[in-house]
């Protein structure tokens, strides 16, 4: 080999040495920001509007309200579309928030098994509101019945409460994994 | 030319390097890529006295687990598994101690205790962490347990002997003898029993022997000898024992009778078998308690007071009807641990635990009563979950084919399903017969038998239902519920399908396991129509209290139940 051409390819190897370097610090420097429960990422593709079936509490059950929401092709931002929606409340008669008003989606975070996990945030209050258990199963499968009726990648869904999951939210029903959609409900 | 080549191979390193790079933070951050167990010099070991000793051993998050089998093999105990295949007893220093796996909350003998985390399936059935082997081995034992994480070792020692003083009294009154043993500071001790004779065996203590020796004189307690290892009390022939300790200071009581004048034994050194099958010991479950109230109703009234007033009656009722021990997980209005109210019941035995609760819905007009038993998705997800952390735990241990840890997976699964299953259907026939009794009695809007992943009955290891009985969010019913004459008839229906269910299960060309179930979830009639005959009364008007139980209370008077004992426990 020439000193000539021992000098290109030296050349070479330190611009992608330089390259490869620099995209793994902005690669570290968002995986440091994001953390594990990474907030929902904005959106990523083109908006389209899409139909949705939210699952609002009824007198003994769950009922559809049908709506029009917009989001990306990104499962995360569909599912922060949706679960605001639900956490909005309903329009129609007979159906009930699940939530209290100020209850809010926080981070959004998926698994590559197809699981969810929402994080509920409510300010000024460490515990989730009290109920019996048709109250309890009420709100928590609003939610996940909601989140796998409307994103193909997700078939379970695991609740936190203000960062941490529980064991129960409300005394009854065992929240500490994720739990499938009870259609029973429906 | 040769002195040039490793200049030459200078830049295609270069090359490498940044691929490399790239490659390893892809590995670190690749989805799913379970968290590295910390890094150590090699595998968790164990020594004693300063031997090493094999015992399996695994690394978690949660840190250091053991394999409890190859322990026992070690430092002694008896560890069986529990008949759902979830639980373990360890019979340890004439105590038992039961561990649910996944539960980070056991009993020892009568105390429960909690654990930094849970026992989890291991090589040869359960691994347990650190702190498990200090509270059971090493207060029943006398063992220390150090776990050294900079030589991944776990290093097993005998706890120095302490010399305790203890003081003897003997009093005779009214036909009975009390004898006190009291000690500077708890003991850890082995009580057994043999006819004539109750002896108090130091485990790893040494007593101080009081000098000069007290000479009894006593028509039912012949003589107490101490020796540094032990205390003899020797009884009259016709004498029975019940024995209890107390706290502050600590006092290991016996109380001497005649024989004749003892309802029953109790304590585990004391008490004897049961028969195998049949409804001898019940335990209800007050919902809630505590900082948690569980529903409100828009009157204001808290679901956790009633649930409270509920179960005292019921278990004073059920007393009175049939003749079964009846403990109630909480007697005051105090904050339970949902895991702790299923360790209850598995801690006294029961045969069957009943959740009380009251409803309520986010929907304005619900109404009606509903019973629910554990869904078979809890026994499913459980069940998967047990076997992804054994698969996890076994990363570590030597790998055995796939195909032979799928198939043990799979065997598990079926042997889970086959031991719940057996449950499930008892849980779904009492369910189903307390659904009928409330349907019929109170003309409530029948909402059913269901099924839930209630938390409160996943650790149950026998039939268990939640029974609400009411919705205490309508005006209406949380109106009912206020009426003292409304919550008798309540009472009354649960006692009468209690009744029925025990006549069912007890039943002997008809057992339990064989008669069809007696209604479906979401579709119940009602099996309990049939009147159901008289019971035995118990044997004694206050039938023992099981270890660790809260006596059950005399019938319900406004102002709730008696309070339990005040640092009471059996021993």
């Amino acid at each position: 080999m020439s000193r000539r051409a021992a000098g290109l390819v030296l050349g070479a190897a330190l611009l992608l040495l330089a390259g490869g370097l620099a995209w793994w610090w902005f690669e570290g420097r968002g995986r440091r920001l994001g953390g594990v429960l990474a907030p929902a990422m904005g959106p990523v593709g083109p908006q389209a509007t899409f139909a949705a079936d939210l699952y609002f509490p009824a007198d003994d059950s769950l009922r559809i309200e049908r709506r029009n929401l917009t989001a990306t092709d990104d499962p995360k931002d569909r599912i922060k579309k949706i679960v605001q929606a639900l956490l909005a409340g309903p329009t129609a008669a007979g159906l009930a928030r699940p939530l209290p008003p100020g209850v809010e989606l926080g981070a959004v975070a998926l698994t590559a098994d197809g699981t969810a996990y929402l994080d509920l945030r409510w300010a000024e209050h460490e515990e989730p509101p009290p109920g019996g258990s048709d109250a309890e199963m009420q709100t928590v499968y609003s939610l996940v019945d909601t989140v796998v009726a409307n994103v193909p990648q997700i078939q379970r869904v695991a609740l936190l409460w203000n960062g941490t999951q529980r064991e129960t939210f409300s005394g009854h029903l065992d929240t500490s994994q994720p739990l499938v959609p009870d259609r029973k409900l429906h | 030319m040769t002195g040039r080549r490793p200049l030459a191979s200078l830049p295609l390193l270069l090359l490498l390097l940044p691929v490399l790079v790239i490659a390893q933070s892809q590995r670190a951050t690749a989805p799913g890529t379970p968290a590295a167990p910390p890094a150590g010099p090699g595998s968790p070991s164990v020594t004693l006295d300063g031997r090493e000793v094999r015992v399996p051993a695994l690394i978690s998050p949660g840190g250091p687990l053991f394999g409890l089998k190859a322990l026992t093999e070690v430092l002694g105990g008896e560890l069986t598994p529990g008949e759902t295949g979830e639980s373990y007893n360890l019979k340890l220093g004439g105590k038992e101690v039961v561990i649910g796996l996944g539960s980070a909350v056991i009993t020892v003998g009568d105390n429960i205790v909690s654990l930094s985390q849970p026992p989890t399936r291991g090589e040869g059935g359960v691994a347990v962490p650190v702190d498990f082997l200090n509270k059971t081995y090493g207060d029943l034992s006398g063992y220390s347990f150090e776990w050294r994480p900079e030589q991944q070792r776990l290093a097993i020692g005998r706890r120095s002997a302490r010399e305790l003083p203890v003081t003897l009294d003997v009093v005779h009154l009214q036909g009975m003898t009390t004898v006190v043993l009291q000690f500077t500071e708890a003991p850890r001790y082995h009580l057994s029993q043999q006819p004539g004779r109750v002896e108090v065996q130091m485990l790893s203590d040494r007593l101080a022997v009081p000098s000069p020796a007290r000479r009894v004189d006593d028509p039912l307690v012949k003589g107490v000898e101490i020796t540094p290892e032990r205390v003899r009390i020797e009884l009259a022939t016709e004498a029975a024992v019940e024995s209890y300790t107390l706290d502050n200071p600590f006092r290991l009581v016996f109380d001497v009778h005649g024989e004749s004048s003892v309802a029953s034994p109790s304590g585990p050194a004391f008490t004897p078998s049961l028969p195998a099958s049949g409804i001898h010991t019940i335990v209800i479950d007050p919902g809630h308690g505590g900082t948690e109230t569980g529903a409100i109703g828009p009157g204001g009234i808290q679901e956790k007071g009633l649930t409270l007033l509920l179960a005292q009656a019921l278990a004073s009722r059920l007393q009175q009807r049939l003749a079964v021990r009846v403990v109630l997980t909480r007697s005051e209005d105090t904050n339970l641990p949902l895991d702790t109210r299923a360790a209850i019941a598995n801690q006294n035995r029961a045969d069957l635990f009943i959740s009380i609760h009251l409803n309520s819905s986010l929907g304005a007009g619900a109404h009606g009563a509903e019973t629910y038993f554990l869904s078979s998705q809890a026994t499913d997800t459980r069940a998967a979950s047990a076997a992804t952390t054994e698969n996890g735990e076994t990363a570590g241990a030597a790998a055995a084919p796939a195909g032979t840890e799928a198939a043990q997976d799979d065997l598990r699964l079926i042997l889970w399903d086959l031991a719940q299953t057996r449950h499930l259907t008892e849980s779904q026939r009492l369910a189903a017969l307390i659904q009928g009794e409330l349907n019929e009695t109170l003309q409530l809007k029948d909402r059913g038998v269901k099924q839930a992943p209630f938390r409160v009955l996943m650790g149950a290891a026998m039939p268990a239902v939640l029974v609400e009985v009411g919705f205490i969010s309508n005006p209406e019913e949380e109106g009912k519920l206020q009426d003292a004459a409304y919550r008798a008839d309540l009472v009354e229906a649960l006692v009468r399908a209690v009744t029925r269910y025990k006549e069912l299960s007890e039943a002997p060309e008809k057992p339990a396991g064989a008669a069809p179930a007696p209604g479906a979830p979401g579709n119940t009639g009602n099996p309990a129509a049939a009147p159901a005959a008289p019971a035995t009364p118990p044997a004694a008007s206050t039938a023992p209290s099981a270890p660790g139980a809260r006596p059950a209370p005399p019938p319900p008077s406004p102002g709730g139940g008696p309070k339990p004992p005040g640092g009471a426990h059996k021993p």
